[in-house]
């Protein structure tokens, strides 16, 4: 009997012609990404995925881990190009409950695997240490993931014993305009980081997730002893308005110079942003101590 | 005659003590801004270095008050200036499509000339601004620059701009912030600098609105009184239509977009008793800034630590909308001839079934082309054997439910149309797809997971409480096509400023709101398009059954009545069916496409006149309309997929503009 293959296999090959080769191992899980932090965890993990969302957006704001060219961009992460994932053909789709509402289409395409790191209240470092490991677990990689969080752990450590002693206060803000920031309060990564490397966030509330409603730079006064980090990247008229914004001017962290701008880190990412976060906050805070 | 002496006569009684009552609002502004002060007084005597309660007392809370007046004041003057040249009670910056335009400019600057941006962005604003407006004047200019002409046209300019606007945003894959607080509106501030910009700016223009009074009074007359006083019309008109410009996109560049004051002070100037221009011009600007006082003290009252909770732009329109939709009925507007009555005589096709007919063979084709057609990973390549019966199923519900929301959408505007009798009623136009927006909201606000039957039956009601408010407006004030549009727009406001301070929440359900708001058909499976087409034929069968009913309700309630259709029954039944319609068909597409207004013009422009063409006819056009939008979505930024309704008005606003600029001019 002559085997005919199915539509699926005719269309990996047809992919699989068109794709430039990818340097995959032989029998790994062809992996596609629709959430940003599960991309950044198959990397870490040494998973090349096949395709991704908003890879042009995720180089440029998130930075690290480097996505390899090889990977398919399917366009935005509300909504991903389900008929390009068609003709790439992972075997595996990985999201987060974000992105829950897709699961009907995904699923017609491929296995679908989920994982919750943000819920509003719940500080995530703990369920990205899970997620890490769950992902591991799924794609036969275990040792990698076990591997990963133990070292980003130490490395937080390690980070926060090069702090001085004295627990400071700090706020972690993206801005949105020159008069505008949004805050991360302790049920963000970068919150749950600050508290692990031994700092004290100074923005009680919780984080707003969405886009609206942002906060009038004044709220800063509220802790006059807080240094203030700031996540790139910054809007285009904050360069000209922020020297002059009196307001900002008049607070003591920038008086003091305890402000930093940071590189930018994935807003709503897992262990690599944490670690890149841990860096980047660490290696700014003890130049202000310094300088 | 008859008609305007009652709304005069109205116009005084509903005058009964305004000074009393702007007093009363005013105060209560002033007691709102008074507990911000108070509670921000510095607990401790100031002295030693930093005391940062005063710091925000003299950065925050003083600038804000005055930076709320000062716009308020400034958007009220250039709201009475634009109305008063153009004499066209609906002109207002976002009326003009300036808000937009500068919006449009703006993101365009941020995207791909930040410096620019960073340097001076009151010009930016102030380009797209002009060049907004000046495209809505040279696209109305053969029409005599009739009022609904310019508010059409405007709204055509504004929704094109947003729609590119919001298609750069996303096909950048970015998600400019920044740019969205600044469509909300936030009168946040942290120094005197915007609030020195406005006063100058105001300044400015009372004076020049005080030495621009003789030949202003003279350009509120029609062109021949004018023209026989020798004054430079144009000239002066320009002059002061780029002075209100200048001044509304300043506000715009300094706090974001502020809907409402513009269009809602002037009017209230007028119903508060100002008759002469000179009393218009010190009483629009008081209202303007009483209103945005006002405005911006409930915002903050609604605060919490976290932020605040609606932004000051949707605030004016919850509070506007209101009070735009109840004053109405007492308001004098200009009378104008009527659109219909001067446009194009609609030559009537010989054969209307044959072009039916073809036109059902083009949406097929059409269909055909966009299930084969597309672009993947290596180009563009027509699908065919094994990977098309793979691609299908993702194409076809896409194409189906896009085919079927643009026939429903079609099928509603064209009731609307021929029930108010009204060119440019529509599903859009009157606020009847917001409206089952704000339905869903609050099937939502409910509970977050309620299910698709619940979601579509909250905006079934939604979109029927909207239309038949319209309605109820329209017959209670016997309505001319002016006011109808201008309920409609109030409408569209209030309920949009609903789903902004729903989003603004960030709860699941904003998610769940902004993927409406865009009108992605991303998201339609084969169930989906099958429900839609399933409830296609029950909704439209009973409309060509009543095809003799929509032939005869445009001639008015007597001859209705005369020729035997009952009048009141029969509205009742359509309407019901039309809302219906609308909610079936914004579920899917989002409330922003404009099928429903486009779709009926396109097929009487064919040709189509008696009610059972017209109708099948713009039901086939709309399909037509749609099933090419979507495509155009999936292919336009490739592998970055943009909202349907997008590019239904990016395709069909054009065209409209177009119809309306190649009108015969007004008589005379």
């Amino acid at each position: 009997m002559i085997h005919l293959p199915n539509r699926r296999q005719v269309l990996a090959l047809a992919a699989a012609a068109l794709l430039p080769p990818v340097a995959a191992r032989a029998a790994a899980m062809r992996v596609a990404a629709i959430d940003w932090g599960m991309l950044e965890t198959l990397l870490a993990l040494g998973i090349e995925p096949v395709a991704a969302t908003e890879l042009i957006q995720f180089r440029k704001i998130a930075v690290e881990p480097a996505v390899p060219q090889s990977a398919t961009d399917l366009g935005l992460r509300g909504a991903p190009n389900y008929e390009l994932l068609r003709i790439v053909a992972p075997d595996l789709i990985v999201i987060s409950n974000f992105y829950e509402y897709q699961r009907p289409m995904l699923e017609r395409i491929a296995p679908v695997f989920a994982q919750t790191v943000y819920e509003a209240g719940v500080p995530p470092y703990a369920l990205a240490e899970a997620a890490t490991l769950a992902l591991g677990e799924k794609l036969g990689r275990q040792t990698e993931a076990k591997r990963y969080v133990d070292e980003t752990a130490v490395e937080i450590t390690q980070l926060g014993a090069t702090l001085p002693p004295s627990p400071a206060r700090v706020f972690v803000i993206s801005l949105g305009d020159s008069r505008h920031f949004r805050a991360f309060g302790r049920d963000s990564i970068f919150g749950d980081v600050l508290t692990r490397l031994g700092l004290v966030n100074a923005w009680t509330d919780e984080t707003s997730y969405s886009a609206a409603a942002p906060v009038g730079l004044e709220a800063l006064a509220r802790v006059p002893e807080a240094s203030i980090l700031i996540v790139s990247p910054l809007p285009a008229d904050v360069g000209r308005s922020l020297p002059t914004n009196a307001l900002w001017n008049a607070l003591p962290a920038v008086r003091q110079g305890r402000v930093a701008v940071l590189d930018p880190v994935n807003h709503f990412g897992c262990l690599p942003s944490a670690r890149r976060f841990a860096r980047l906050a660490t290696a700014a805070l003890a130049g202000q101590s310094h300088g | 005659m008859a008609e305007r002496t009652i709304s005069d006569r109205t116009a005084t009684s509903a005058a009964l003590s305004p000074i009393a009552l702007w007093s009363f609002l005013a105060a209560l502004a002033a007691l709102l801004f008074a507990w911000r002060v108070g509670m921000q007084w510095p607990a401790a005597p100031p002295g030693d270095g930093i005391d940062l309660d005063s710091v925000i007392l003299v950065y925050s809370t003083l600038p804000r008050a005055a930076v709320a007046v000062l716009a308020g004041a400034v958007l009220g003057l250039s709201g009475l200036l634009l109305q008063h040249v153009l004499r066209n009670p609906l002109a207002e910056p976002s009326t003009l499509g300036i808000s937009a335009g500068a919006q449009l400019a703006m993101t365009i600057a941020s995207l791909y000339a930040p410096l620019l941006m960073e340097r001076s962005q009151g010009l930016v604003a102030f380009a797209g601004g002009i060049a907004a407006v000046l495209l809505v004047l040279a696209l109305t200019w053969r029409r005599g620059l009739e009022p609904v002409s310019i508010v059409l046209a405007g709204m055509m300019v504004a929704l094109t701009a947003s729609s590119v606007s919001a298609a750069l945003i996303l096909a950048n894959g970015e998600y400019l912030f920044s740019l969205f607080i600044w469509g909300g509106g936030s009168l946040v501030q942290q120094d005197w600098e915007p609030t020195i910009a406005l006063t100058i700016r105001l300044a400015a223009g009372v004076v020049a609105a005080l030495m621009l009074l003789r030949p202003l009074t003279i350009l509120g007359l029609d062109d021949a009184s004018a023209r026989g006083l020798g004054v430079a019309r144009h000239s002066s008109r320009f002059l002061i239509i780029a002075l209100a410009v200048w001044m509304a996109t300043s506000v715009a560049a300094e706090v974001g977009v502020i809907g409402f004051v513009g269009l809602a002070a002037p009017a209230l100037a007028t119903l508060s008793g100002a008759r002469t221009l000179r009393q218009k011009l010190i009483a629009a600007p008081l209202i303007g800034a009483v209103l945005l006082w006002l405005t911006d003290g409930l915002v903050q009252l609604a605060a919490g630590s976290g932020g605040e909770r609606i932004p000051t732009g949707a605030g004016t329109a919850l509070l506007g909308g209101p009070l735009l939709l109840w004053l109405l009925p007492r308001l004098r507007l200009f009378e104008w001839p009527h659109l219909g009555s001067n446009g194009t005589a609609p030559r009537k096709a010989s054969r209307p079934w044959l072009i039916i007919l073809l036109l059902l063979a083009l949406a097929l084709v059409a269909a055909i082309v966009a299930l084969v057609v597309g672009r993947g990973p290596d180009g563009w390549s027509i699908a065919g054997g094994d990977l098309l019966t793979d691609l299908a199923a993702w194409r076809a519900p896409r194409i189906g439910v896009a085919a079927a929301a643009g026939a429903m959408l079609a099928a509603a505007g064209v009731v609307i149309q021929r029930v108010t009798g009204n060119p440019l009623a529509s599903p859009e136009v009157l606020g009847v797809g917001t409206g089952a927006g704000a339905g869903l909201t609050a099937v939502l606000m409910v509970s977050a997971t309620a299910s698709l039957g619940w979601q579509l039956a909250g905006s079934a009601l939604g979109s029927l409480a909207a239309l038949i408010a319209m309605l109820a407006l329209a017959a209670q004030a016997k309505f001319g096509a002016e006011r109808l549009l201008l309920a409609g727009i109030a409408m569209s406001a209030l309920c949009s400023a609903a789903i902004t301070a729903t989003i603004a929440m960030g709860h699941a359900q904003s998610y769940i709101l902004l993927r409406w708001l865009s009108g992605s058909t991303g998201q339609a499976s084969a169930l989906d398009a099958g429900l839609a087409l399933a409830c296609l034929l029950p909704l439209t069968l009973p409309l060509f059954l009543a095809a003799r009913w929509l032939d005869i309700l445009p001639l008015g309630s007597d001859s209705a009545r005369g020729l035997g259709v009952p009048v009141a029954g029969g509205r009742l039944m359509l309407i019901i069916v039309a809302a219906l319609l609308t909610a079936l068909a914004a579920m899917v597409v989002g409330p922003l496409s404009f099928v429903g207004l486009i779709a009926p013009h396109l097929a009487r422009l064919v040709g189509f006149s008696h009610a059972r063409v017209h109708l099948a006819g713009a039901m086939l056009l709309g399909a037509l309309l749609m099933i090419v939008s979507d495509w155009l979505s999936r292919m336009a930024a490739f592998p970055y997929e943009l909202p349907a309704g997008l590019f239904a008005s990016l395709l069909g606003g054009p065209y409209l503009v177009y119809l309306l600029a190649k009108g015969v001019p007004r008589q005379g």
